[in-house]
């Protein structure tokens, strides 16, 4: 099986295990990673947010057509919304990984059959690096991208490469199975992991 | 893991004698076993060598949290598996141990667990290899131009070493499951958080 997608470069479907890590302006990059998330039928997708309010969120993922029910949300944007019918956990700051990793799997255990489909965003790897250390933020990318592997969810992740160092960025993306770099009129997908 | 050494080595605290024992024979063909009548013998018992300890969390004298408190001041490199009475919360995950048992324990059970986090182990210092080396190579990448990277040989082995640790990442730990994501994520936190740093750029173990 693999994730269906929107046209990424030509690509449509991700494999299982799959993460995919998309760089540019944030504003563009925000879009894609919702395109790349909202879930197909039978699909969850859960969305670990860091610099959209989980309000923005459930409006932009119900306009590519996901339902209320197929939707969790981990809000470290201090943003203090509700949203009718969809899980979201607050944290209080995206260096919480602990945190994060905890709120992530108590989403995805409350349906205890084992194989549930899910997509998973962290928008963005870009936040969470103003507020961690580039080793830490490389090994939790490490664990989390082994944990969607091991679980045959699609991860997506967003970063913004003017917002670091070229070595924090290059050392970053080499966590990833696949990267898309997008501008605003333009995408190029590069890595394995998509068809 | 301990390398020079052809097994692993785990120290059983536990203050029933006839426990002690059963564990012993069920792990004495794989482990190096050390083993400890209470928590006092265990701190001094343990050291760098030890890799998994089996910990009973109800002793009389120095209960298994206060151990497990010693045992992380000195490292955070040893895995540590709870036992415990009943089955602890989902969020206990938090308190700083690996892994958690229930009496009475299964042969099975305890040798898988042992396995479990030894692999655990071996996916954090591969990870810690690979940090090191795609470092180095971001800041290759990043202070000379493409073609002559293409040439450089320190380069394509940096790329030959990254592949083949990336390769064995994926096989370290195929299964991993929730409760062992949130306590990996944890383990790192608390590393590099800590005061000692290991921050091992290049470093060889």
């Amino acid at each position: 099986m693999s994730y269906r997608t929107g046209d990424f470069d030509g690509a449509s479907a991700f494999d299982d295990g799959a993460s995919l890590l998309i760089t540019g302006p944030s504003t563009v990059t925000t879009e894609g990673l919702l395109d790349a998330v909202a879930p197909d039928d039978g699909e969850r997708a859960v969305l670990i947010t860091m610099n959209t309010g989980p309000k923005t969120i459930v409006k932009e993922l119900e306009r590519r057509g996901a339902d209320r029910d197929q939707i969790g949300i981990i809000d470290c944007t201090n943003a203090e919304t509700d949203v009718e019918g969809v899980p979201v956990r607050r944290l209080n700051s995206p260096g919480d990984l602990t945190g994060i990793s905890l709120e992530f799997a108590k989403l995805l255990g409350q349906n205890d059959d084992e194989s549930v489909r899910a997509r998973v965003g962290v928008a963005s790897v870009s936040t969470a690096l103003m507020y961690t250390e580039p080793r830490t933020m490389f090994r939790f990318l490490h664990v989390f991208t082994a944990r969607i592997r091991s679980g045959e969810m699609f991860g997506v992740f967003s970063l913004d490469p003017t917002m670091h160092d070229e070595k924090a960025y290059n050392t970053i993306r080499s966590v990833f199975d696949c990267e898309a770099e997008m501008t605003a009129d333009d995408v190029s997908l590069s890595g394995t992991g998509y068809e | 893991m301990a390398d020079g050494d052809d097994q692993p080595t785990v120290l059983v605290v536990e203050d029933e004698r006839a426990l002690i024992e059963l564990y012993v024979r069920w792990l004495e063909n794989d482990f190096e076993v050390l083993t400890a009548e209470g928590g006092e013998a265990a701190l001094e018992q343990f050291g760098e060598d030890v890799d998994v300890v089996l910990l009973d969390r109800l002793m009389p004298g120095m209960s298994g949290d206060e151990v497990l408190e010693a045992i992380r001041a000195q490292t955070s490199d040893c895995k540590v598996a709870m036992v415990t009475a009943v089955e602890p919360d989902f969020d206990v995950i938090d308190m700083g141990f690996d892994d958690y048992l229930t009496k009475p324990i299964e042969r099975e059970e305890l040798l898988e667990t042992i396995d479990r986090l030894l692999s655990r182990s071996e996916f954090d210092s591969i990870e810690q290899e690979l940090y090191a080396l795609s470092s180095k190579q971001a800041a290759l990448r990043a202070s000379k131009p493409k073609e002559e990277l293409d040439e450089n040989e320190e380069f394509a082995e940096l790329q030959a070493r990254i592949d083949e640790l990336q390769a064995d990442l994926d096989t370290t730990l195929p299964e991993m499951g929730d409760d062992e994501f949130v306590a990996m994520v944890r383990d790192i936190e608390a590393d590099d958080s800590g005061g000692e740093s290991p921050d091992s750029e290049g470093g060889d173990q």
